[in-house]
């Protein structure tokens, strides 16, 4: 260390006049989170609200996965405990905190540190996470030639291999590909220009200014909707179009939950950069982003002001909104539903990342004012599949241990169809019961556009 | 005359045990006593830096040098209490410049490793730096963990032969005529390991030599047989952060002032510290000013640390000495060095030396220099070995390292334990049984936590320092409890619980000054939680007389004149047994 050649006068190398350090935390990973720590007073209050550490005696909790563990830290400790792995990111630590502890932002930022540190590259695992985690860039493979994907993922053989080679629990069925996605059929339809003439007619048919620059939305439709679940992504479309809003379908990548989940930071990164650029983009142009799935609108508005500072991170995130709750708040949906009619009965799931939104009880009331109706709200037990944790074979058990009680309910609740905003809580009801899943979306859809 | 030890050292803080290590493996028969816990006194309760020499690199050169040949030593001999943390010296753009210069000057001339770094280059090393720090040097400085130290030096001591002995308090320094041959102490508990409620015994224990190091208490001693030590005691705040902000020690780099350094201390990080002259090391006041301004200097160097959570604040003495003569007024120019004041050339009465002055960096010199001193009196001729010998718990750190054994913990756990337990990690973490944490924030399991009480006895302070169990956040909230509960059945119920109050008085005792923000609600739980969940906010276990269960089933007669049960109430109300014997604050082991 002695530097017996150093100049001792008073210049200070690199400082010239003015300078500006720049980018302290320039990578997430590098984001030292011991002072998030301090909010922690350790009322475990978190740890009874965790749904994996209530059925895994072997999870420690999100008290000590966050608040502890970072205390115990040393700013070159890279020692994160594989137990990080088994957290769902369910995210229901983070409201359950009275004490505002960044729990998510802690687990996240700590799995990307385990699986940079610890996990080998060669690993079965990590390929498995890594694929799970960029469904969407398999996906369009698949969606390309969706019955040959179709044919070949419900294969026994496959989704032993599944199994075998990947770790893929080969209960779970690999979700079917639509024939066309949403974007193909967005396109078809003559894109953006197509909606603003909609939306303009409804807004004649509505009484309304026929030019308003307000009742414009930029929609993130995430991957599912668009590769497997395009009805609802359409009746998305429909709906605001027929409220006289414009609906335009930005460029954009998946929205980076699953990648948290799986501690991919770095591909979370890169998606999350151009889903900034191009939603801030849309807002410029005087839009709202709105999403229909529920873990897209929390990690855009939550998990991307914790972990990225792009440029724009934090408006894109402020004028964010969930699909049914920007309806609730610039509109009149009473008044709307009015005298509509369908004649259907719902057992109602709330997944996680809507209760995280403060979003648990919209469907619900929103849906009460449809003549004929009958939403049952099946509980706020966790679904238990957390996007791609439940797909994983170590964590098949758990996470259908922890789906049990919503299995339950759903089975004594009257209807026989389940309904949830999130397309993996879906596929979980879908696999636990047996029952057709709606989305919320569609039953709007039902009621209002004809 | 047969004396019962060749050498009595008196003090159980660095220097006492560092002593009585040197002459112990010199083959000296020693035997130390110390009138609380290992660490008790100012020991217990320093900055915890080990220094570079750095701080002295202007004012006092000679003690700069002694500091980097003892932190070279001491890496070697005590990798296990001492983090490689290194140091800045951060000028700010109103810090002189010439100070700088001279600071720097003077590290290359003590040989102390230092290099200049620009602002953005130390605010890469330590990203919480304040935007416009203008430079900083930085030296080798690191963390040292006082109480793992001191400990290890006596069990070394143990090891070779020494009787250690806690909770004997000299009550009388044993002098015939010009001679001193021995002490008295009152043993809190009998001779041995510590255990509550044993009846107290005094011991008249004589040796050819006695070593008073008692630091700042040094004059009490001195004046037990009509001698002189003008110890000047002068104390120091320091404040515990909740987590390093700091990976690296903090220093301000300015002529002199209170408040400029900042040390990475395991989980936390320590403030300090002031300087201000005590009349009484054991009765001075401690003021939330002292802790205000504390944290608002430095925030100046770390802005975070304003908004950051504190857990505890402390203060310490140092037994700083001024020889007869010199007057000077300030505490902070009072001399850092030690001295050896021998009794016999100064008063003319044989048989004793005191120690007085110095710093913890530097107790392995100071015991040396103090140990061929007694050597030379008593005529024996043996060489120093402290140099070399590595402390237990520290040999052999490298091969630890390699080692990938977790003992079946959580990673962050075993890493933290192994910090702790260097090369003693094996031995002390590896067992059948189920081996739960029982501190959460520090991460402490019972493994260890029963290590502790086998070297210590009952005394849950003596485990704490051993461990750091209840050094967190929740500062014994959670965690004392569960401590105590590791004491039985060895001990019986009524030590158990005397262990657990006399802990959480003391985790209580620094907590005070801390209590805003998020420490407020700590405490507001803790609270919460030991009333509602253990009854301690009105225990009937631990009343004298019985609980008076018809009042249970009738109500309250408070109607009734002839109260049968003698106007004892059931609602907390009558507390006249005075159970809690909280006032005793002092025997309390060292802070953190
Ligand atoms: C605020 C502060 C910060 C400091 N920071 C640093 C630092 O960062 N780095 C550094 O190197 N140094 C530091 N020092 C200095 C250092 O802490 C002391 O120099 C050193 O700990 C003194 O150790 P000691 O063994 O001489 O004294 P002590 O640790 O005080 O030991 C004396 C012991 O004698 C015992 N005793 C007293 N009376 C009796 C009796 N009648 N019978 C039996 N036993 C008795 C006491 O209980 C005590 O345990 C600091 C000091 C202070 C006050
Ligand atoms: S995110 Fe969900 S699974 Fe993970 S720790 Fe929090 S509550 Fe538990
Ligand atoms: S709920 Fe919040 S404050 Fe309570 S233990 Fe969990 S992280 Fe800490």
């Amino acid at each position: 260390m002695s530097d017996a050649e150093q100049p001792m006068d008073d210049h200070v190398p690199g400082e010239e006049q003015g300078f500006e350090p720049i980018e302290v935390f320039p990578e997430a990973e590098d984001m030292d989170l011991r002072p998030g720590a301090d909010n922690c007073y350790k009322c475990s209050t978190c740890d009874t609200n965790c749904p994996v550490a209530e059925v895994d005696d072997e999870f420690p909790g999100p008290k000590f996965q966050g608040p502890e563990q970072w205390r115990l830290k040393r700013q070159e400790d890279h020692d994160i405990d594989e137990s990080v792995m088994k957290c769902s990111n369910c995210m229901r630590c983070d409201s359950a905190c009275p004490s505002e502890v960044p729990l998510s932002q802690m687990h996240n930022t700590a799995r990307a540190e385990y699986v940079e540190e610890n996990m080998s590259k060669l690993s079965r695992e990590y390929w498995r996470n890594r694929m799970l985690s960029n469904y969407r860039k398999l996906a369009p493979l698949a969606a390309t030639f969706p019955r040959t994907a179709n044919f070949v993922m419900g294969l026994s053989a496959t989704q032993w291999m599944g199994e075998k080679v990947m770790g893929i629990a080969s209960e779970r069925e690999f979700p079917e590909f639509a024939t066309q996605t949403f974007r193909a059929w967005w396109t078809e339809r003559g894109g953006n220009d197509t909606s603003r003439e909609r939306a303009r007619a409804a807004r004649a048919r509505r009484g309304e200014e026929t030019e308003n620059p307000h009742k414009r939305i930029a929609y993130f439709h995430g991957c599912y909707s668009n590769y497997n679940t395009p009805e609802v992504a359409k009746a998305l479309v429909r709906v605001y179009e027929h409220l006289g809003y414009a609906v335009m379908v930005p460029e954009q990548s998946c929205s980076g939950t699953p990648m948290f989940a799986n501690g991919m930071l770095e591909d979370a990164r890169r998606a999350a950069e151009t889903n900034v650029r191009e939603l801030a983009d849309a807002i410029e142009n005087g839009a709202d982003i709105v999403a229909s799935c529920s873990s897209c609108s929390m990690s855009i508005r939550q998990e991307y002001p914790e972990l990225f500072d792009f440029e724009g991170t934090e408006g894109v995130a402020a004028n964010t909104w969930d699909a049914v709750e920007y309806l609730r708040v610039h509109e009149d949906l009473k008044d709307e539903l009015e005298g509509t009619a369908v004649d259907a009965e719902f057992a109602y799931h709330a997944p996680c990342h809507a209760r995280n939104q403060g979003l648990d009880g919209q469907t619900v009331e929103v849906l009460s004012a449809i003549d004929g109706i009958d939403v049952e709200d099946v509980g706020d037990s966790c679904s238990g599949i957390s996007g791609t944790y439940g797909w994983k074979e170590e964590n098949y058990e758990t996470s259908m241990k922890i789906g049990e009680e919503m299995f339950e309910h759903m089975e004594d609740a009257e209807a026989t169809t389940g309904l949830t905003e999130c397309p993996t809580c879906s596929m979980q009801m879908g696999h636990g019961t047996g029952y057709e899943i709606t989305h919320t979306l569609e039953v709007l859809e039902a009621a209002l556009v004809d | 005359m047969a004396h019962d030890t060749e050498v009595l050292v008196l003090g159980g803080g660095s220097t006492g045990c560092g002593i009585a290590r040197d002459l112990a493996m010199r083959g000296l028969e020693v035997t130390l006593v110390e009138r609380g816990n290992l660490t008790d006194g100012t020991t217990g309760r320093m900055h915890g830096l080990l220094h570079s020499g750095g701080r002295y690199a202007v004012s006092d050169q000679a003690s700069a040098v002694e500091c980097i040949e003892e932190n070279e030593i001491l890496r070697e001999i005590a990798g296990h209490c001492v983090e490689l943390t290194g140091g800045l010296f951060v000028q700010r753009p109103e810090d002189p410049d010439d100070y700088f210069r001279e600071k720097l000057e003077g590290c290359r001339d003590c040989d102390i490793p230092a290099r200049v770094l620009s602002g953005r280059e130390a605010r890469e090393v330590e990203p919480y730096l304040a935007k416009d720090v203008k430079r900083a040097i930085q030296v080798p400085d690191g963390a040292v963990d006082p109480f793992r130290l001191c400990v290890a030096n006596a069990i070394d001591a143990e090891n070779y032969g020494a009787r250690i002995e806690t909770h004997a308090e000299v009550i009388d320094l044993l002098r015939d005529g010009d001679d001193i041959y021995g002490v008295t102490v009152r043993h809190d508990s009998g001779p041995g390991k510590h255990t509550h409620k044993t009846p107290g015994t005094t011991e008249d224990i004589t040796a050819e030599y006695v070593v008073n190091a008692t630091g700042a208490w040094a004059g009490q001693i001195g004046a037990m047989a009509d001698l002189d030590v003008e110890v000047r005691p002068s104390k120091g705040v320091m404040t515990i952060m909740n987590v390093r902000q700091v990976d690296t020690v903090i220093n301000r780099c300015r002529p002199k002032g209170d408040a400029d350094i900042i040390v990475p201390h395991e989980t936390t990080a320590i403030l300090g510290t002031t300087d201000e002259e005590v009349s009484d090391p054991d009765d001075y006041p401690e003021e939330k000013w002292e802790v205000d301004m504390m944290i608002d200097t430095l925030s100046e160097l770390v802005p975070i640390l304003e908004e950051a959570r504190t857990i505890r604040s402390f203060w310490g003495v140092r037994p700083l000495y001024e020889p007869p003569g010199r007057g000077t007024k300030d505490p902070t120019d009072i001399t850092r060095d030690f001295f050896l004041l021998d009794h016999a050339e100064r008063d003319g009465v044989s048989g004793m030396s005191s120690i007085v002055g110095g710093k913890f960096t530097t107790y392995r010199a100071m015991a040396e220099e103090i140990s061929n001193h007694v050597c030379d009196q008593l005529g024996v001729r043996a060489s120093c070995a402290t140099a070399k010998e590595a402390l237990p718990g520290s040999e052999n750190l490298a091969v630890l390292e390699e080692g990938m054994d977790d003992f079946g913990l959580r990673s962050p756990i075993a890493r933290r334990s192994k910090q702790r337990l260097g090369s003693r990690s094996q031995e002390v973490l590896e067992t059948d049984d189920p081996n739960p944490v029982v501190c959460q924030c520090e991460g402490v399991t019972r493994a260890e936590v029963q290590d502790a009480i086998e070297q210590s006895g009952s005394d849950l302070n003596a485990v704490r320092i051993r461990t750091r169990a209840s050094m967190g956040n929740c500062q014994g909230g959670f965690c004392c409890a569960n401590m105590a509960n590791e004491l039985h059945p060895e001990y019986d119920e009524e030590t158990t619980r005397e262990a657990l109050d006399e802990l959480f008085q003391e985790r209580w005792k620094g907590e005070r000054h801390a209590l805003w923000g998020e420490q407020l609600s700590q405490a507001m739980l803790n609270y919460a939680l030991h009333a509602t969940t253990m009854n301690r906010d009105n225990d009937p276990a631990s009343r004298t007389e019985g609980v008076d269960y018809g009042v249970f089933d009738s109500g309250a007669q408070t109607a009734s004149p002839a109260r049968s049960d003698g106007g004892k109430r059931t609602d907390g109300g009558d507390r006249a047994d005075g159970s809690r014997s909280s006032s005793d604050l002092r025997s309390d082991g060292g802070e953190r």
